[in-house]
C-alpha cells in the first residue's frame, strides 16, 4: 500500500514530509535541553547541520511514530502534529505545533528539490527562534501528538495501530501562540509555532 | 639453599618471584624515583603456579610461607654481601666507590662471570642482587637476551637499564663511573639511537645564553633528588645514576610514557636547559643520544621532586599506552610548533615564494604588467592559439634536495641517495626525495625508508639542509633573471622563462647556456624543456631528465602527443586516470577524438576544457601570471600528542603564532578562520609511522569574521573558540591544522574594514548628532536613509575624496538591500569596491544593470531630498580619480549618484509645491530620520532573536532620535480637497495584481495612504510585511484632520482583509506584520488607531483558527 502511495504526488509529499518532521522533532527535542547534548549526533540533512538521537529507543520512538504518520499525510488526515512538553504532573508547558496541509487535488509531478529547499527554511530557523531557545525545567516529558481531522480506521495501516487517543490535559485558556515558521508552496503548507499556557509577555 | 653456584639459573626464577614479593611493592611508595616502573607483572604467574610444588618443601620449614622465605633469604644474602664488601673494601680502600650506588643484577651468562662481576661490585663499593628487585637493582647486567625478552622488555626488566658488562670493566678501568648508554645492550640500541631526531635540529638553534641559568637549575634539581635519595648518593652520581635510570625509560620499546601529564611548561624549561648543557662540548651524534635522554630526565626528576603527584601519574600511565617518545611530540617540546616547521620540508617549499618575492619583488610585479602590457591584444580573446613566435622554457633542477646535499660529496656521486629525516633502516620516516640511481632501485619519494632500504640495501640517507636549499634557490634564480626578464617562479627548484623576447635567437643554445651556467654556480644539474607554451615546455622536460634538454617544435607537438600516456598531462591524477581509463582512453591521441562537450559533460566544465586544451597541446596560460594565495595557513599533523586540555590550548597558541606570522609575512589578512583536527579514528591503534597521525576522521569548523584580521590575539580567541565547537577527547587528537581564508590585503582591509565593522555602526548615533552639526559643509551625506554606516566619512572630513566616495557608495549599497534582500543578486554591500574598479568598464556597466533598475527604484522611494551637488560632483570626480570610468551609466558609483541626485531632485520639486513654505527645512527632518531608517535595514524576525540586552540598545538609540515631536510632524496643509472616495467600496482589497487598495490608496488625498501606495509601487513586494518595512524608513505624513477618520479605517480594512487571507497558511506573516506596525504605531497617530482596533479581529480569528491568542511580544 505505501508504494503505491509513494507513485501518488501527496505520497511523495508525505514520504519527505515525514522525512522532515523526524528531523524537525529531534531537532526540537534536542533544542529544549531535554536530554543532554552527548544524546546526539551531528548530521547533514538537506546540507544543514543536524541533530539525531544517539539512543536507540529515542530514536526509534520518533521514527516510528512519524513514519506511522505516512498513510495518514498521504490522505491529508493530519492537521497538526504536536510536540508536546510536559511537566511533572503531566500539564503541558509548552507545545511545539506543526500544522500541516497537503494538497488532496495537486496532480503534477512533485520536485522533490523544491520541496526540501522550502522544508530547509524551517531547519535553519528553529534553532534560532526564540522560544526554542529557552531551556526546560528539569524533571520534564515530552511526547508527540498528532491531532487527526477525522479519526482513522483501525484497519487502515498497521503503522496506524501505533498512535493512541491521547488522555493529555488541557490548558485551561486559550494558548499564547508565537509563529516560527511558514512555509506555503504549491502541494504542502507547513507551519511551525510553539503554544505558550502562560502569556510570558503581557498582552497589549 | 644459600649457594651462589647456580645463581645463574636461579635468578632467572627469582627475577619474577621477588616481583610477586609484597614487601618489594610496599615500598615502592617511599621510592619516589621510579614511581611508575613498578608493575605486577609475570612475578604473580610464577608465585602462583609454584606454590604447590615449593609448599611441599616448605612445609616443615619455620617460614609460614614462600614469601617470607624469599624475604629472609634475600636479608641474610645482603648481609653476607655487606660483610663480604667491608672485608674486601678494607682490604684494599684505594679503589674507591666507583659504583656507590649501583646495584646490578646478572642476567644469564655473562663474560666475565656473574662471580667476576660480584667480585667487582664488592671491591668497589656496588651492590650485587642474587634475585631481581626493581626496588634494589639499578642495573640488569647481560650479553644477550632472548628474543622473547626484547619483545616484552618492560615486563623483562621492569624499566631498568640492560647493560653489557664491558660497562663495568670499563669503569673500573677508568676509575670511574661511566655512562652505560654506550654500553647498553646491541639489541635495544638499534631500536633507538638511530634515528636523528627532530630535536636535532632545534638544539643548534638554541643559542648558550640560557646554559649557565638552567644549570644552576639543574644543580638545584639534584640536591633535592638526594634528599629523596636518603643521602646514600653523592650528588655527582645521583646525576649520573638519576641519568642512566632515566635514559635507560626510553629503552624500553612499549614504553608507557605519558606518565606525567603534570609536565608543565616549568619542567619543560628544564629540558631546554638540560639539553643544551649536555649537548654542546659533544659532537652531533653523541648529542642526538644525549637530547633524547634529556627530556626524559627532565620529567622525572620532576616527579621525584614531587612525590605526590605520583598516584595522579601512575594513574594516566595505566590508562594511557603511547609505544613513543614524548620528546617529539607537542608533550615534551614547548616549542613544537615552531621547531616543527623549522625542520619541515613542505613549509620550506610553501614559505619559499614569499622569500622569492621578497627577493624580486620588483621583477616579480614588472613581469606581470610587462605581460599584461604585450598580450593585451592576445588575451582579450584567449581562445587564439598560441603565436607561433612563443617560446617557452621550463627549467626544473635534476632532484634538487638530493643533489644539493651531494654536490659536496664527491664519493655519492653516482650513488643511490635519498633525503630524508631519518636513517633508521628500521624506521617510519618517509623519503623526501631520491637521486635517479636509487630510483633505477624503484625507491620513490614518501616511502618508508625501511621500504626503501628492503629495495636498496646500499642506499645512502642523507639529512636536510635548509640553509644550502636556499642558498641554492637563490642562485637558481639570479641566473635565470640574468638571462631573461620573464620568469614565472613555480618551485624553489622549478620556473618557466618567457624567451619569446630574447635577443638570443637560438632558444635551444640559450636553455644550454642557462643550464651550464647552473651547474657551475650551485654544482647542481638541470633540465630544460622548451617548447610553445608551458604545458609542452614542462612535457618536454620530462622527456629530457635527467641532466638534458629538449625542444618540441610546434610542428611536432601533434606526434609528441600522440602517444604520450594521460597520466603524463599536468593536472590528470589518479582518479582521472582511473575514469579515463574506465572510457578506453590511455593516450592523449585516444583524448583527442572525444568532443569537447562530452568531456565537459563527463568530468565538469573546467576539467572538461583542461583535457580538451591538454590533449591538444593548447595552453593559453602566460608566464609571469602569478596566482594569488587563496588561503594560508598552518598545520601539524605529525608529533601530535595532547595530555590534557592545557596542552592543547598551548599548541593552539603557538599555531596561531604561526599563522599570524605567515599572514603578515604574506602582508594579507583574512576574515574566515578554518580550524582542522585529526582525530584518531576509534578503532584506529598506533599509526605504522612513527609519531604519525594515522588512520583519522578530519574534522574542521569555520568560523566568519566582519573585519580581516591577521593579529595573533584575536586568532587565538577564534581558534580557541573553535577548539570548543569540536568536544572531542585531547588525547584523540593527531593532527591541527588553522587555515584563513577570505584573504584581503593589508592595505585595502584597513578602509574597507570600516563599513564591514559594526563598530562604526553601533558607537555612531552619538558621534553622529554631534559631528553632523560641526561638520557643515558634509550634512547631506548624513541625510539619507543609509548612510548611518557611513560615519566614518563624517568623523574623519580630511579623510579624502576617495574614501568618501568609497563610503557613498557602502551607503547606497546598503540602503539598496533594504528592499531587495530577497533578490538573487548579491547584496551591494557585499562587493568589494576594491574590486568593482579593477573591473574592466563594460562589466562594470553589466553590474549596474543587473542592480541599476530597482536601485533605481528604491532610490526615488527613499527619503533622500537633496544630494549636496558639490559632494556629488566631488565624488564622481573621485570615481574618475579612481580608475573607472563614468561613460553615461557606465560606472556603477558615478551613475546611481547621478540617478539618484536627479531623482531627489524631481522629488525636491514636488515636495515642494506641497510643502508649506514654512515648514522646517529638509535637512532638519533628515536628521531626525537617521536612527529609525537604519533600523530599518535590521530584518524584523532577526532582531526578535537577538539578546534582550542588544534589543534594548538599539531601542534605546531608536528612541534617542525619535523625538515624540517629530512623530506628529504631519504636513499641516496638504491640499485640502477632500476626495470623497466612497467608504463603502472596501472589499477585496487584496485581489487583482497589483491589489486593488494600490490605487485607492493612491488616489486618496491622505498623505499617509498616499506612502502606502507609493512605497508599494516602488517595488515592496507583494507581502505587507515588507512594505512595513519599509514603511519604517519614510517618514509618515498623516493625512489632514479631515482624512482622519478615513485613513484609519482604510488602513483597518486593509490590516484586515490581509489577516483573513493568510490567517490559514501564513501565521508567520501576520505575527511580523503586526510587530511592525506596532513599532510604527510610535510614529503615527493613524496607525496606532489601526493597530488599536486591529488587535481585537487577530486574536479573534487566531482563536477561531488556531485555538490561542497571538504573543505579541513588548518591544
Amino acid at each position: 500500500m505505501e508504494r503505491k502511495d509513494n507513485q501518488t504526488p501527496q505520497g511523495e509529499i508525505a514520504r519527505i514530509l515525514v522525512e522532515f518532521l523526524e528531523v524537525a522533532i529531534t531537532s526540537v527535542v534536542f533544542l529544549k535541553g531535554v536530554y543532554p547534548n552527548g544524546a546526539f549526533e551531528r548530521r547533514r540533512y538537506m546540507n544543514l547541520v543536524v541533530h539525531k538521537a544517539r539512543h536507540p529507543q529515542l530514536y526509534e520512538y520518533i521514527h516510528v511514530a512519524v513514519n506511522g504518520l505516512l498513510a495518514f499525510l498521504t490522505k491529508d488526515l493530519i492537521d497538526r502534529v504536536a510536540v508536546v512538553f510536559l511537566d511533572d504532573g503531566g500539564l503541558p508547558i509548552e507545545r511545539f505545533v506543526f500544522k500541516l496541509n497537503v494538497n488532496q487535488s495537486y496532480s503534477s509531478k512533485v520536485q522533490q528539490a523544491d520541496l526540501e529547499f522550502s522544508l530547509r527554511s524551517f531547519l535553519i530557523k528553529l534553532p534560532l527562534s526564540e522560544p526554542l531557545t529557552k531551556i526546560l525545567p528539569p524533571n520534564c516529558r515530552w511526547e508527540i501528538m498528532a491531532y487527526f481531522r477525522a479519526l482513522p480506521q483501525a484497519s487502515t495501516s498497521k503503522d496506524a495501530e501505533m498512535w493512541i487517543p491521547s488522555d493529555a490535559k488541557q490548558w485551561q485558556q486559550p494558548a499564547v501562540i508565537t509563529p516560527i515558521k511558514s512555509m506555503s508552496s504549491e502541494p504542502l503548507r507547513v507551519q511551525v509555532y510553539a503554544e505558550d499556557p502562560n502569556p510570558s509577555a503581557p498582552k497589549n | 639453599m644459600s649457594s651462589k653456584s647456580n645463581s645463574a639459573s636461579r635468578s632467572k626464577r627469582s627475577l619474577k618471584s621477588t616481583s610477586s614479593n609484597p614487601s618489594s611493592s610496599s615500598n615502592h611508595s617511599a621510592d619516589g624515583k621510579r614511581k611508575k616502573t613498578d608493575q605486577k607483572t609475570l612475578g604473580m604467574a610464577w608465585g602462583a603456579n609454584s606454590r604447590p610444588s615449593s609448599r611441599t618443601a616448605f612445609r616443615n620449614s619455620p617460614f609460614t610461607d614462600f614469601g617470607s622465605y624469599m624475604a629472609v633469604k634475600n636479608q641474610k644474602l645482603h648481609e653476607q654481601f655487606d660483610a663480604a664488601a667491608s672485608s674486601s673494601s678494607h682490604s684494599g680502600s684505594s679503589s674507591g666507590n666507583i659504583f656507590y650506588g649501583v646495584s646490578i643484577f646478572v642476567d644469564g651468562y655473562t663474560v666475565p662471570s656473574s662471580q667476576e662481576l660480584r667480585g667487582y661490585m664488592l671491591k668497589y663499593g656496588g651492590r650485587f642482587e642474587n634475585y631481581f628487585s626493581r626496588h634494589r637493582v639499578t642495573h640488569i647486567i647481560c650479553s644477550n637476551l632472548p628474543d622473547s625478552k626484547i619483545k616484552n622488555l618492560r615486563a623483562f626488566s621492569g624499566g631498568l637499564p640492560v647493560v653489557k658488562p664491558a660497562w663495568l670493566l670499563d669503569s673500573v678501568a677508568a676509575n670511574k663511573l661511566l655512562s652505560w648508554t654506550p654500553y647498553q645492550l646491541d639489541q635495544l640500541a638499534a631500536e633507538n639511537c638511530n634515528q636523528a631526531k627532530l630535536s636535532a635540529f632545534f638544539t643548534l638553534q638554541n643559542n648558550d645564553a640560557p646554559e649557565i641559568a638552567n644549570n644552576s637549575v639543574d644543580d638545584c634539581d639534584n640536591q633535592l633528588l638526594i634528599k629523596k635519595d636518603e643521602g646514600r648518593v653523592s650528588l655527582e652520581q645521583t646525576e649520573r645514576c638519576n641519568r642512566e635510570q632515566i635514559d635507560h625509560l626510553q629503552l624500553k620499546t612499549d614504553r608507557v610514557m605519558s606518565e606525567e601529564p603534570s609536565c608543565s611548561v616549568e619542567s619543560s624549561c628544564e629540558v631546554k636547559g638540560l639539553e643544551q648543557s649536555d649537548c654542546s662540548p659533544l659532537d652531533r651524534k653523541n648529542s642526538d643520544l644525549e637530547n633524547k635522554s634529556s627530556p626524559c630526565k627532565a620529567s622525572v626528576s620532576h616527579c621525584s621532586n614531587s612525590p605526590h603527584n605520583q598516584n595522579s601519574c601512575e594513574a594516566s600511565s595505566s590508562r594511557i599506552c603511547l609505544p613513543t617518545n614524548q620528546r617529539h611530540s607537542t608533550l615534551s617540546d614547548p616549542n613544537f610548533v615552531e621547531n616543527y616547521f623549522k625542520s619541515s620540508r613542505l613549509h620550506f617549499i610553501g614559505t619559499w615564494r614569499n622569500r622569492y618575492r621578497k627577493r624580486f619583488p620588483s621583477l616579480s610585479n614588472g613581469i606581470t604588467s610587462g605581460v599584461s602590457g604585450l598580450y593585451t591584444a592576445g588575451s582579450s580573446h584567449k581562445t587564439a592559439v598560441a603565436n607561433e613566435k612563443n617560446v617557452v622554457i621550463h627549467i626544473d633542477m635534476d632532484c634538487f634536495f638530493v643533489s644539493v646535499v651531494i654536490r659536496n660529496h664527491p664519493e655519492l656521486q653516482g650513488k643511490p641517495v635519498a633525503v630524508c629525516h631519518s636513517d633508521n633502516p628500521r624506521g617510519t620516516a618517509e623519503i623526501s626525495s631520491a637521486n635517479y640511481p636509487a630510483r633505477e632501485y624503484g625507491v620513490r619519494a614518501g616511502m618508508f625508508v625501511k621500504d626503501a632500504k628492503s629495495r636498496c640495501p646500499q642506499l645512502v640517507i642523507v639529512p636536510y639542509d635548509f640553509g644550502a636549499y636556499e642558498m641554492v634557490a637563490d642562485q637558481f634564480y639570479d641566473i635565470l633573471h640574468n638571462h631573461c626578464n620573464k620568469v614565472q617562479a613555480v618551485s624553489c627548484d622549478e620556473a618557466f622563462l618567457d624567451v619569446s623576447e630574447s635577443e638570443m635567437g637560438d632558444h635551444e643554445l640559450l636553455a644550454s647556456i642557462i643550464r651550464k651556467e647552473i651547474l657551475n654556480t650551485t654544482g647542481c644539474t638541470a633540465s630544460a624543456g622548451i617548447a610553445e607554451n608551458m604545458l609542452m615546455a614542462r612535457l618536454a622536460t620530462k622527456t629530457a631528465k635527467p641532466d638534458g634538454q629538449f625542444y618540441i617544435p610546434t610542428g611536432k607537438v601533434d606526434d609528441y602527443l600522440y602517444t604520450l600516456p594521460v597520466k603524463a598531462l599536468p593536472g590528470i591524477g589518479h582518479v582521472l586516470e582511473e575514469k579515463l581509463k574506465n572510457k578506453q582512453i590511455r593516450t592523449c591521441g585516444q583524448l583527442r577524438s572525444i568532443t569537447k562537450e562530452s568531456l565537459q559533460k563527463d568530468f565538469g566544465m573546467k576539467t572538461g576544457e583542461m583535457l580538451w586544451n591538454y590533449s591538444r597541446g593548447i595552453d593559453n596560460r602566460l608566464v609571469g601570471v602569478i596566482q594569488e594565495s587563496k588561503s594560508i595557513g598552518a598545520e601539524v599533523n605529525w608529533g601530535v600528542r595532547f595530555n590534557n586540555a592545557n596542552d592543547a590550548q598551548h599548541f593552539l597558541k603557538n599555531l596561531c603564532k604561526e599563522v599570524a606570522l605567515r599572514l603578515q609575512g604574506c602582508g594579507v589578512q583574512g576574515r574566515a578562520f578554518t580550524l582542522k583536527i585529526k582525530k584518531k579514528k576509534s578503532d584506529a591503534g598506533e599509526p605504522v609511522k612513527y609519531m604519525g597521525c594515522g588512520d583519522c576522521e578530519n574534522l574542521s569548523h569555520t568560523i566568519t569574521i566582519p573585519m580581516a584580521t591577521d593579529d595573533v590575539g584575536v586568532l587565538q580567541r577564534l581558534a580557541t573558540q573553535l577548539f570548543g565547537h569540536f568536544h572531542i577527547d585531547v588525547g584523540d587528537i593527531r593532527g591541527v591544522g588553522l587555515q584563513v581564508s577570505k584573504l584581503e590585503g593589508a592595505d585595502d582591509s584597513k578602509c574597507g574594514n570600516k563599513r564591514n565593522s559594526i563598530l562604526p555602526w553601533v558607537s555612531s548615533t552619538s558621534v553622529k548628532d554631534k559631528n553632523q552639526n560641526q561638520i557643515s559643509d558634509l550634512p547631506k551625506l548624513g541625510e539619507s536613509d543609509a548612510w548611518r554606516p557611513s560615519s566614518g566619512v563624517l568623523r574623519q572630513p580630511s579623510s579624502g575624496i576617495k574614501e568618501s566616495s568609497t563610503e557613498t557608495r557602502a551607503g547606497l549599497s546598503s540602503s539598496e538591500t533594504g528592499t531587495h534582500n530577497s533578490s538573487v543578486l548579491p547584496p551591494l554591500q557585499d562587493l568589494d569596491v576594491a574590486v568593482i574598479e579593477s573591473l574592466p568598464p563594460e562589466v562594470v556597466s553589466e553590474i549596474n544593470e543587473m542592480y541599476g533598475g530597482k536601485l533605481l527604484g528604491f532610490i526615488s522611494a527613499s527619503k533622500s531630498k537633496i544630494i549636496d551637488i558639490n559632494t556629488h560632483a566631488a565624488s564622481t570626480k573621485s570615481c574618475e580619480d579612481s580608475g573607472v570610468a563614468v561613460e553615461g551609466t557606465g560606472s556603477l558609483s558615478g551613475a546611481h549618484l547621478v540617478e539618484s541626485n536627479m531623482v531627489a531632485t524631481d522629488k525636491v520639486m514636488k515636495w515642494d509645491k506641497e510643502e508649506d513654505p514654512n515648514y522646517a527645512a529638509p535637512a532638519t527632518l533628515s536628521r531626525r530620520h537617521i536612527m529609525p531608517s537604519s533600523l530599518s535595514q535590521v530584518d524584523s524576525s532577526v532582531f526578535r532573536e537577538l539578546p534582550e540586552e542588544l534589543r534594548k540598545d538599539i531601542i534605546e538609540h531608536l528612541a534617542h532620535h525619535e523625538g515624540p515631536e517629530y512623530v506628529k510632524g504631519a504636513f499641516s496643509d496638504v491640499s485640502d480637497k477632500q476626495t470623497e472616495v466612497e467608504a463603502s467600496d472596501l472589499s477585496g482589497l487584496w485581489i487583482g495584481n497589483p491589489p486593488k487598495w494600490v490605487k485607492k490608496f493612491q488616489i486618496s488625498n491622505c498623505g499617509l495612504l498616499t506612502i502606502f501606495a507609493e512605497v508599494y509601487q516602488s517595488g515592496s513586494g507583494s507581502c505587507l510585511s515588507s512594505l512595513l518595512q519599509c514603511l519604517m524608513s519614510r517618514i509618515l505624513t498623516g493625512g489632514g484632520a479631515d482624512g482622519f477618520g478615513n485613513a484609519v479605517s482604510w488602513l483597518h480594512e486593509l490590516f484586515k482583509q490581509y489577516i483573513d487571507l493568510k490567517i490559514t497558511t501564513d501565521v508567520e506573516e501576520i505575527y511580523v506584520c503586526i510587530c511592525l506596525l506596532r513599532r510604527l504605531t510610535g510614529r503615527s497617530e493613524y496607525l496606532l488607531q489601526v493597530y488599536n482596533a486591529i488587535i481585537p479581529h487577530l486574536q479573534a480569528s487566531m482563536g477561531e483558527n488556531y485555538g490561542g491568542t497571538l504573543c505579541i511580544p513588548s518591544l
